[in-house]
C-alpha cells in the first residue's frame, strides 16, 4: 500500500520535464533538485562559500567569491549554471566526489526557472491549503462525498474503475473496528443486514451514528492520541516508578466521546491551565506535557532531565500538531526547511517557565478527586489558595524594595558543623570544605533590634549563563538570642516573605527557604516576627542554617554563600499584625483543611511560575548558553501572530488557529491513516521538505479546510463522511488484474485492509469470548502477564493480577510501564511511550502468531468464544459457523466449514483416546476440541485483519 | 551527508515497507519496475540496506566483508572497577588515603562524592599475565588464563555519568531514548543466519533489568521488528513459545494444517499479501517452538562442558547465559547480549562494596567469561565472532562519600572520564592492550576511544561503514555512531 507514495514521486518528478513554455514551478520542478543535489552543503547547517538555497534572498546575494549564484532573468550570468555545466573537476558542481553531474534536462529546467525570474515559493505544507474545485469525475453517481471526487478522477486519469461496495459484512467489520476498536455483536450484525436489505444508505448511516454515539469511541480513539501524548503509567528511567495520570486518559476519551472540537482539543492540552477561570478539566488537560519521563534515579542532576523534558514537550508538540522535525534545530538550523536555530529557543521559551522540576513526586499535582463532582471543588481550593499565597506575599515583596535601611549583620563567631566560613568586607559569608547533608551553618554575633532579616541565597558566579547552580536550601532557619551565661532564648518568625513563590517546597517561617532543586539565581527571603526584636544588654543574636535537603538524585543542598541584613522598618511589624491578613490566614488554613479532606490521586500537570530565562544552548548542549531569548514561534509559519510577548496559551492558539497550514491538515491526514492504513503523506510525522509529498495533494487541502470551516473541527463529523464514503465502502477484495495496475493500493481504488492493531487484538479476543468488561476509566489494571517480565532495578513494584472485571478490561487500560511494557501488545506494535510516536509501522512476525496461539490470555478467550458456539443453536457445522461469523463477519465456505469440522471431529477422537489432555482445556473431549476450533478461528488471518 | 541523501529522506520509510510488497509472491511486473528505479541511478545507492518486510531477518550482506559474523556483549550493568580489576596503577597507591588534589575536582560533577573526597588506592595486587603481560588483579584468576586472546580497551570514556543514560548511550549511541540499539543494527543490517530462531537475544542474569530499561535492546527508530528478544534461561525460553496446556504438539500441527489451509483461501479470495506473509510466519512460529527449546536445552552439554562454565542447568545464572550464548551463536544467532547485574560499588550497602559484593561479582564471571573464550576458540568460532566486555562508564580515583559523609563499605563513585573494555575474538587484536587513561587511572588520556567510537569499530568489523549505515528518522539520517558526535571514528589500533 505504501507504495503509491513512491510511484506519486517519480510522477511529480517526471513532470519536470515539461515541455518548454510551460511556466516552472518552484516546489514542482526546482526544489526537489536543490533539496536532492545541492543543500547537503550549501542548505540550513552548511553554506558552503556562503551558498545556500534555502533562502531566495540568500541564493540570490553573492557568495564568498562575491558571485552570485542566482541573477533572475539572466542565466548567462547565474554562478549556478556555470557551475552545473562545467567540465573543469574543480568548478563542477557538485562536486565529483558528491555525486555525479546533474542530468541536462534538469539544469534545462533550472535555467528556464531563472530566465522566468527564479521565483520562490514557500514547501507546500508552509502554505495554507484552500479548498480546491471537486475536479469532474467520468461516473456522477459514484461519489458520495466530496472526498471521493478526488480518489474518482483520480482513478480515471489512471483508466481505473473503483471496485465494487464490500459485503456488509466486510463494510460492517470495517467500520466498527476503525470507529470503536471492537466487532459487531452477532445482533448488530443481523439487525444491519436486515435494514441495508431495505434501505442500504440509511442503514449505514445508522450504523455510524451508533458506532459515533458509543462510548467505545472514545476508548478506540484515545489509543491512536495517547501514543502521541507518550502516555504510561510510570515515570520512565531507573527504578520507573508508577504514575497517577491515568485521569489524563480518562480525559482524553472522554474529550473523543464529547466530540472536543480539535481547536479546543489542542489548546486545553498545552495550555488550559492559562485558560481565564480554568476548570478542574482544563487543568487536568494539560497533563498531555507531564507524560515526560521523571528521572529519579540516585545521582541524576534534575536540571538535566527538566531540560530534557522541556525539548520533549518541543518535539512533541511540533510531531503531534505540526508533523514538522523541530528536532534537528535544537543543535543547528533546519538542513532543509527555513527554520533558525534560534527559533527552537523562542519556542523552548513557552515552555521553560513551569514549576516542574524533575521532581521524585511530580510536582506540581493536581487533586483528581475519587467522587468526580469533588474534582471541580478540589481545583477551586487549589487556584483559590494560590491566589491568595500571591496576594499574602505581594505586600512583603513591595515592602522589601522600599525598606531602605537594610544594614549588613556581621557575625563575628562561626562555628559551622562543617568545613569553614568566612566574611568578606560586603558581608557576604562563604562556606568552605565538605558540606554533607544535614550540615549547619552556625554563626553569631551582637544582638541588635530589629523588625526583619533578610537572607540573601547568592550564587557562586555572578554569570548567569552558567545558572542554574546545584541547588542551596536552609531547610531549618532558627534565631536565637544568647544571654552571657548560654541560656538560649528562640526568636519566633511569624512570617515569610520571597522573591518568588512556585518552588517545590513552600517556603516556611521556620525554613524551607532557597533554591531548590537548582539555584537559578540569587534568592531572598524576609523572615519577620511577630514583635520587634529588642535584645537584651550583652546578648548575641546566633543564627542557625540547617541544610537537610537532598535533591531526587540524593545531591545535598548547601548554602555556600549568603548574607543576612536586618532593618528596623516598623512596616514590617504593623504587616505581619493586620488583622485582615491574619484572617486571610486563618482563611487559608482552612480552605487547606477542607481541601485535605477531598479524597483522590494527586496528577501532575502544567502551572507556570515567574519565567525562568532562556538562552540558546550552543550546537544544543546546555551547558554552553548563549543570548537571551524571548518566547516566539517560527516566523516561517507564524502568520498574523505577534512576534513578540507571546505566551504558552497564545501559542496554543496559535497552532487551533485557522491560519496555521499544518495543524488541519496534519490531523485529517492522521484520521485517513487510521482508516485507510496509511496517510495521504505517508509520513505523519514528518510534512517537511524531507517527508514524503502527498499521494492525492488537493483531496489532503480539501479535507483539512473541510475540517475547520465545514465541520468547525469536530473530528466525529470527518470520520462520518469518511466511512460512508464510496472510497471507504469498496471492497478490499483485489483481483489479479487489478493487483496489477493498482498493486499497493495506492490509487485506492478498492477499501483499506488493515491488520487489527495491538488493542484490538486484544479487545477481539475478549469480546467475542464475552469476557471483555464495558467498564470504563479509573486506575490502570493488571491482565495476566508471564512471570518475571517485571524485574526492574530498586523497585519493589510486582505485577499483582487484576480479579474479577478488571481482568478482561479493554487493553487501553492495561498498566503501561515505560520500561517493561505489556508483552503481548508490544509484539503487536504498541510502541513503549518513552516518547511521541506518530505512526505505529506494522509487522508480521512469529512472535506474533505465538501471542495469539499460546498466550494464556488468548486461550482464556478462547474457552470463553468455544462456550459462546457451543451453546449456539444448531449442529456441528452451524455452531462452528456461527463462530467464523461471530469473529470474522463473514459466512464461512463449505470447503472451509469442511476444514473445520474435520478438524473438531480428529480432535475429539485425539482428546477421547487423552482424556487427561482434555480436561486441561475443558470438562470433555467434545468441548475441548470445540476450544481448539475457537483458537483456529481466532487465528484466522480475517480475524486478524479489519 | 552525499548529494543521494535527498533522495534517501524521501524514501527510506518506502525502503522497508515496500520490500514486501516488491519482493513477495504477488508482485508484478509494475511492482519490479518501481524497484529496478530504485536501484537504479536516480536512487542508486550501493550503501543502502535493503529489507525483505516478509523475511526481515532474511541473511543479508554488508557494505565490505565481516570479520565479524556475530557479536556477544557480556555488559556488566552497575560499571565494574577498572581500578579493581584491569587498569593498574601504582601512583594511585601511593595516594591512598589523602585528600583528593583540588584540581581533580574542579569543574566535575559527580554523582555521590561531595566536597573532599579522599583517594583510594587499588583494593585487590595485580599481576602481569601471559605472553602480551596483561595486568589483571586477582579477583579473576581463571580470566588469567586467557589474556592472550583479549585486547584491552583502557582508554574508554563516556559523557554520561548516571546508570540509565549511560547504559542507552552504550547500546544505542544516544543517552535519550528512542535511538535503536546495537543488536537492532545488526539484524537490521545483516538479518540473522538462523530463521528459527531470533535474531537478536537478550538473556539477563538474575537479579534485574538494566537501568535503562528495555530500550537498551529496542528497536528505536528502526522497525520494532529489529528489537532484542528477550529470553530466559529458565522458564519457556521465549515468550508464550510453548504449546497451551491440552494442545500437543501434534494437535498443534493438525490445527496449523487446516489454519494454513483456511488462510492460502483467504489469500487467494482477496489478494493480500500480507496474508501469504502471515502463513510463513505461523510456520516459523511452530519451527520457533521446537528450534528454540532446542537450542535452550542446556542438559544436551556434556558434563566436561558444565565443568568449564560452571553451568547449573534450569538456574538464571550469567554461567548458564554463556553457556546459552555459544550455543546461539553456534546456531547463527546474530547478535546476543548478555547483562550481569550488581557492579555498582559505591561502598553503600555490602552488596554493592569493593570489599564485599564485588568480590561475589568477580566469582560469578570469572569462569563463565573465561570459559566462553575458551570455549569459542576449540570450536573454530571465536574468529568470526566479536566478544565484548564492558560497563557503563568508570568509577572514581576517589572513595565516594556519599553526601559528604563516610560510606559504610569501600566503594567509587561513577567516573564517566576513563574505564576499560575489553574485546576478543571477530576481527580484533589479540594480545594486546590500547590506550591509557592518567597516571590515577581517573582520565583516558591517551588513544581515546569514546561510546562512537567503539560502535563505529564494531560496525566496521561487522562489514559496515557507519557513516553509511543510516537509517531517516526525526528528517535525519540517524546512525549508530550518532549524528551529532561527526568525529567518531573506527579504532584502527585494535583491529587485526
Amino acid at each position: 500500500m505504501m507504495i503509491r507514495r513512491y510511484i506519486l514521486v517519480q510522477i511529480m518528478i517526471s513532470s519536470a520535464f515539461a515541455e518548454d513554455g510551460v511556466r516552472v514551478e518552484f516546489n514542482r520542478d526546482i526544489r526537489p533538485i536543490f533539496a536532492k543535489h545541492c543543500t547537503a552543503c550549501h542548505g540550513g547547517v552548511k553554506e558552503a562559500a556562503g551558498v545556500s538555497f534555502i533562502y531566495r534572498a540568500k541564493a540570490l546575494a553573492p557568495a564568498k567569491s562575491g558571485l552570485r549564484p542566482i541573477v533572475p532573468f539572466k542565466p548567462a550570468e547565474s554562478e549556478l549554471v556555470g557551475r552545473l555545466r562545467s567540465r573543469d573537476p574543480d568548478e563542477v558542481m557538485p562536486k565529483p566526489k558528491h555525486g555525479p553531474p546533474l542530468p541536462e534536462a534538469d539544469i534545462a529546467l533550472i535555467e528556464r526557472w531563472i530566465a522566468q525570474g527564479a521565483e520562490w515559493q514557500d514547501h507546500w505544507s508552509f502554505v495554507a491549503p484552500v479548498d480546491p474545485v471537486a475536479p469532474a469525475v467520468s461516473d456522477g453517481k459514484w461519489p458520495s462525498a466530496p472526498l471521493d471526487r478526488f480518489i474518482l478522477n483520480r482513478l480515471d486519469r489512471e483508466k481505473l474503475k473503483p471496485s465494487p461496495e464490500a459485503s456488509v459484512g466486510e463494510w460492517l467489520r470495517r467500520v466498527s473496528f476503525d470507529l470503536t476498536g471492537i466487532p459487531p455483536s452477532p445482533e448488530d450484525f443481523a439487525n444491519f443486514i436486515t435494514a441495508a436489505a431495505k434501505d442500504p444508505k440509511s442503514a449505514r448511516a445508522a450504523v455510524v451514528d451508533r458506532l459515533l454515539a458509543s462510548l467505545k469511541f472514545g476508548e478506540r480513539w484515545a489509543s491512536v492520541w495517547l501514543d502521541l501524548a507518550r502516555y504510561s503509567d510510570t515515570y520512565g528511567f531507573e527504578k520507573d516508578p508508577r504514575r497517577d495520570i491515568w485521569p489524563y486518559r480518562d480525559w482524553v476519551i472522554r474529550a473523543f466521546n464529547a466530540d472536543m472540537p480539535y481547536d479546543q482539543f489542542t489548546i486545553e492540552q498545552l495550555a488550559g491551565d492559562l485558560l481565564p477561570n480554568a476548570t478542574a478539566d482544563q487543568r487536568l488537560a494539560t497533563a498531555f506535557h507531564r507524560n515526560t519521563q521523571t528521572n529519579t534515579e540516585g545521582g541524576t542532576d534534575d536540571e538535566e532531565f527538566r531540560v530534557a523534558a522541556v525539548i520533549d514537550r518541543i518535539s512533541t508538540t511540533w510531531t503531534t500538531w505540526q508533523a514538522t522535525t523541530f528536532g534537528c534545530v535544537q543543535c543547528h538550523s533546519h538542513p532543509y526547511d527555513p527554520i533558525e536555530h534560534e527559533e527552537f529557543y523562542q519556542f523552548f521559551a513557552f515552555f521553560n517557565g513551569t514549576e516542574d522540576c524533575d521532581q521524585d513526586n511530580d510536582f506540581p499535582r493536581m487533586k483528581v478527586a475519587e467522587d468526580p463532582a469533588a474534582t471541580d471543588e478540589a481545583s477551586r481550593l487549589e487556584l483559590q489558595m494560590r491566589i491568595i499565597r500571591e496576594q499574602l506575599n505581594q505586600p512583603g515583596h513591595a515592602l522589601a524594595t522600599t525598606t531602605a535601611d537594610w544594614k549588613s549583620f556581621r557575625p563575628d563567631v562561626f562555628a559551622p558543623s562543617h568545613g569553614t566560613l568566612e566574611i568578606a568586607p560586603d558581608g557576604i559569608i562563604r562556606s568552605h570544605g565538605t558540606l554533607p547533608t544535614g550540615n549547619m551553618h552556625k554563626v553569631s554575633g551582637s544582638a541588635i533590634p530589629f523588625t526583619a532579616l533578610r537572607l540573601r541565597i547568592l550564587t557562586d558566579s555572578d554569570d548567569s549563563k552558567k545558572w542554574p547552580e546545584r541547588g542551596s536550601l536552609v531547610s531549618k532557619f532558627e534565631v536565637n538570642e544568647i544571654d552571657q551565661v548560654g541560656a538560649v532564648t528562640r526568636v519566633e518568625m511569624k512570617e515569610v516573605f520571597v522573591d518568588h513563590l512556585g518552588d517545590p517546597m513552600a517556603p516556611e517561617p521556620s525554613g524551607n527557604v532557597g533554591g531548590f532543586p537548582k539555584l537559578e539565581g540569587p534568592r531572598w527571603f524576609v523572615f519577620v516576627p511577630a514583635k520587634e526584636f529588642k535584645p537584651r544588654a550583652g546578648t548575641k543574636l546566633e543564627i542557625r542554617m540547617i541544610q537537610d535537603g537532598e535533591t531526587a538524585g540524593q545531591q545535598a543542598t548547601q548554602v555556600r554563600q549568603f548574607a543576612i541584613d536586618c532593618s528596623n522598618n516598623p512596616e514590617w511589624i504593623d504587616l505581619v499584625n493586620q488583622s485582615a491578613r491574619v484572617a486571610e490566614w486563618k482563611a487559608m488554613g482552612k480552605m487547606d483543611a477542607s481541601y485535605q479532606k477531598i479524597r483522590g490521586v494527586k496528577v501532575p500537570v502544567m502551572v507556570d511560575r515567574a519565567p525562568r530565562e532562556t538562552r540558546l544552548f550552543a550546537r544544543g548542549n546546555r551547558l554552553v548558553k548563549d543570548r537571551v531569548l524571548s518566547p516566539g514561534v517560527p516566523k516561517l509559519l507564524a502568520g498574523s501572530a505577534a512576534t513578540q510577548g507571546m505566551n504558552r496559551l497564545d501559542m496554543a492558539r496559535w497552532i487551533a488557529s485557522r491560519e496555521n497550514p499544518l495543524t488541519a491538515r496534519v490531523m485529517v491526514n492522521r484520521l485517513w491513516s487510521q482508516l485507510f492504513g496509511s496517510g495521504i503523506v505517508l509520513t505523519t510525522e514528518d510534512f517537511g521538505t524531507s517527508g514524503t509529498p502527498p499521494s492525492h495533494p488537493e483531496l489532503l487541502d480539501h479535507l483539512a479546510v473541510r475540517l475547520e470551516d465545514h465541520f468547525h473541527w469536530s473530528v466525529k463529523s470527518m470520520l462520518r463522511e469518511m466511512v460512508l464514503s464510496s472510497t471507504y465502502r469498496q471492497t478490499h477484495k483485489a483481483s489479479k488484474a487489478l493487483l496489477e495496475k493498482d498493486p499497493f493500493n495506492q490509487l485506492l481504488s478498492r477499501g483499506p485492509r488493515n491488520r487489527l492493531s495491538a488493542e484490538m487484538v486484544r479487545d477481539q479476543a475478549l469480546a467475542v469470548a464475552g469476557l471483555l468488561s464495558p467498564k470504563m476509566y479509573g486506575s490502570p489494571v493488571f491482565p495476566p502477564q508471564p512471570d518475571g517480565v517485571w524485574n526492574s532495578v530498586y523497585s519493589e513494584s510486582r505485577w499483582v493480577e487484576s480479579t474479577g472485571e478488571d481482568r478482561y478490561r479493554r487493553a487501553i487500560y492495561t498498566y503501561s510501564k515505560r520500561t517493561s511494557g505489556y508483552p503481548s501488545m508490544l509484539m503487536f506494535d504498541a510502541p513503549n511511550r518513552d516518547c511521541c510516536s506518530a505512526r505505529r509501522v506494522i509487522s508480521n512476525t512469529p512472535l506474533q502468531a505465538l501471542v495469539t496461539l499460546n498466550d494464556p490470555v488468548f486461550i482464556e478467550a478462547a474457552k470463553g468464544f468455544a462456550k459462546r458456539m457451543v451453546t449456539n443453536r444448531g449442529d456441528l457445522a452451524e455452531q462452528i459457523a456461527y463462530g467464523v461469523q461471530l469473529v470474522t463477519q463473514q459466512v464461512p465456505t463449505p470447503e472451509m466449514l469442511d476444514d473445520l469440522v474435520s478438524l473438531y471431529n480428529a480432535s475429539v477422537m485425539d482428546y477421547e483416546s487423552h482424556p487427561a489432555e482434555a480436561v486441561k482445556l475443558a470438562e470433555s473431549p467434545a468441548a475441548a476440541a470445540f476450544v481448539l476450533i475457537a483458537s483456529t478461528i481466532l487465528n484466522l488471518d480475517s480475524a486478524l485483519t479489519r | 551527508m552525499n548529494s543521494e541523501s535527498f533522495a534517501r529522506l524521501q524514501h527510506s520509510e518506502l525502503e522497508h515497507l515496500t520490500r514486501r510488497h516488491f519482493l513477495s509472491k504477488c508482485t508484478t511486473g509494475l511492482g519490479a519496475m518501481w524497484l529496478s528505479g530504485m536501484t537504479g541511478r536516480a536512487w542508486g545507492e550501493p550503501n543502502r540496506v535493503v529489507r525483505d518486510f516478509a523475511n526481515p531477518m532474511a541473511p543479508s550482506l554488508p557494505h565490505f566483508a565481516a570479520k565479524a559474523k556475530r557479536v556477544i556483549y557480556l555488559h556488566m550493568a552497575g560499571a565494574p572497577s577498572q581500578h579493581e580489576l584491569f587498569d593498574y596503577k601504582p601512583e594511585l597507591q601511593i595516594l591512598h588515603g589523602k585528600e583528593c588534589p583540588k584540581e581533580f575536582l574542579e569543574g566535575k560533577q559527580f554523582a555521590f562524592i561531595q566536597g573532599v573526597p579522599k583517594m583510594l588506592g587499588p583494593q585487590f595486587p595485580f599481576r602481569q599475565y601471559g605472553q602480551s603481560g596483561a595486568w589483571v588483579s586477582d579477583r579473576l584468576p581463571r580470566f588469567t588464563s586467557v589474556v592472550d586472546d583479549v585486547c584491552f580497551i583502557k582508554s574508554m570514556h563516556t559523557d554520561q555519568f548516571n546508570h540509565g543514560p549511560a547504559q542507552l548511550l552504550v547500546h544505542t549511541g544516544s543517552q535519550n531514548l528512542g535511538a535503536a540499539s546495537i543488536g537492532a543494527w545488526a539484524t537490521y543490517g545483516l538479518g540473522s543466519e538462523n530463521q528459527n530462531l531470533p535474531g537478536f537475544v537478550v538473556l539477563t542474569s538474575g537479579g534485574k533489568n538494566p537501568d535503562a530499561g528495555k530500550s537498551v535492546w529496542g528497536a528505536g527508530y528502526l522497525p520494532s521488528v529489529y528489537q532484542g528478544v528477550q529470553c530466559r534461561s529458565e522458564g519457556e525460553p521465549v515468550l508464550y513459545l510453548r504449546n497451551p496446556e491440552g494442545i500437543s504438539g501434534s494437535m498443534r500441527r493438525r490445527s496449523l494444517d487446516v489454519l494454513d489451509r483456511l488462510n492460502q483461501k483467504i489469500a487467494e479470495d482477496v489478494g493480500d499479501e500480507e496474508t501469504v506473509t502471515r502463513i510463513a510466519q505461523y510456520e516459523m512460529a511452530y519451527r520457533m517452538q521446537m528450534h528454540a527449546t532446542d537450542a535452550f536445552e542446556l542438559k544436551q552439554e556434556p558434563d566436561s562442558i558444565h565443568q568449564l562454565y560452571g553451568t547449573q542447568p534450569g538456574k538464571e545464572s550469567f554461567a548458564n547465559n554463556c553457556l546459552l550464548a555459544r550455543r546461539l551463536a553456534e546456531r547463527g544467532v546474530r547478535y546476543i547480549q548478555l547483562f550481569h547485574w550488581g557492579w555498582d560499588s559505591h561502598g553503600a550497602s555490602a552488596s554493592e562494596a569493593l570489599n564485599k559484593g564485588f568480590n561475589e561479582r568477580c566469582k560469578e564471571v570469572d569462569r563463565p567469561m573465561t570459559a566462553l573464550l575458551k570455549d569459542l576458540k576449540q570450536r573454530g568460532l571465536l574468529e568470526d565472532t566479536l566478544v565484548v566486555w564492558g560497563g557503563e562508564f568508570g568509577r572514581t580515583p576517589m572513595l565516594e562519600n556519599r553526601g559528604g559523609n563516610d560510606n559504610p563499605f569501600v566503594g567509587r563513585d561513577h567516573n564517566p572520564g576513563g574505564f576499560t573494555l575489553w574485546m576478543a575474538g571477530g576481527g580484533v587484536k589479540p594480545g594486546i592492550s590500547f590506550g591509557e587513561t592518567d597516571p590515577i587511572g581517573y582520565e583516558a588520556i591517551k588513544n581515546k576511544v569514546s561510546i562512537h567510537d567503539l560502535h563505529a569499530t564494531m560496525m566496521h568489523l561487522m562489514g559496515f561503514d557507519h557513516e553509511k549505515f543510516t537509517y531517516l528518522s526525526q528528517g535525519a539520517e540517524q546512525r549508530l555512531s550518532n549524528i551529532t558526535k561527526p568525529n567518531s571514528k573506527v579504532v584502527s589500533g585494535i583491529l587485526g
